[in-house]
């Protein structure tokens, strides 16, 4: 059981890394952490701003939307209607 | 499910007792180890460090990169690519979110 565990006398040194490497690693580090945060504050403003041009057009925006859907489900059934021949159909 | 929930209740603060005095010398190891890898370079290692990019620089300048043997070269490709990673771990930490920006 005791070969399982791990003792502080068998495992390998720490290697000792090169300081160029640790600086470019923590930099990146940093400048992603940076250039993240800023160009997600950038994105939340411009949606922000489109949702905000959203919402004043949404009540036009929709009524059109439904007159369309009047339109073309009153053309569907005339169309039907015309299929079965039945005349002088009126919806 | 009453019976699990009954046992759970009862093994529970166990279980988190064993797995808490099991992690705790695998942790002590990581730290061993992070105290010497993963430290930030300290003010005196400056030197260091730029005497390190004048060799990398005079290094491409000369043209010792076409001496470089295939597994040296693929080594340095290796940490190269490794150190540009961090720059990705960063931005999922700046932008709060792993796969998109959730704006």
């Amino acid at each position: 059981m005791s070969v399982f565990r791990l003792d502080m006398a068998d495992v390998p040194a720490p290697v000792r890394v090169s300081p160029l490497i640790k600086f470019g690693r923590w930099s990146f580090l940093f400048a992603g952490i940076l250039w993240g945060a800023s160009r997600h504050r950038s994105l939340s403003k411009k949606e922000n701003a489109l949702r905000e041009i959203e919402e004043k057009t949404r009540a036009a925006r929709e009524a059109k939307l439904a007159e369309e859907k009047a339109r073309a489900s009153k053309a569907e059934l005339m169309a039907l209607a015309a299929q079965a021949g039945i005349k002088d159909f009126t919806p | 499910m009453a019976k699990l929930v009954q046992s759970l209740s009862t093994k529970g603060p166990v279980m988190m007792k064993a797995l808490v005095d099991d992690a705790k010398p695998k942790f002590a190891t990581f730290l061993k180890y992070a105290k010497v890898e993963l430290v930030p370079p300290t003010p005196a290692e400056i030197p260091q460090i730029r005497s390190g990019i004048q060799k990398l620089l005079s290094g491409f300048r000369t043209g010792r990169w076409k001496q470089l043997t295939v597994k040296e070269a693929w080594l340095n490709t290796l940490v190269t690519a490794e150190v540009c990673l961090w720059f990705f771990v960063g931005e999922c930490i700046g932008k709060r979110s792993i796969v998109a920006y959730k704006v």
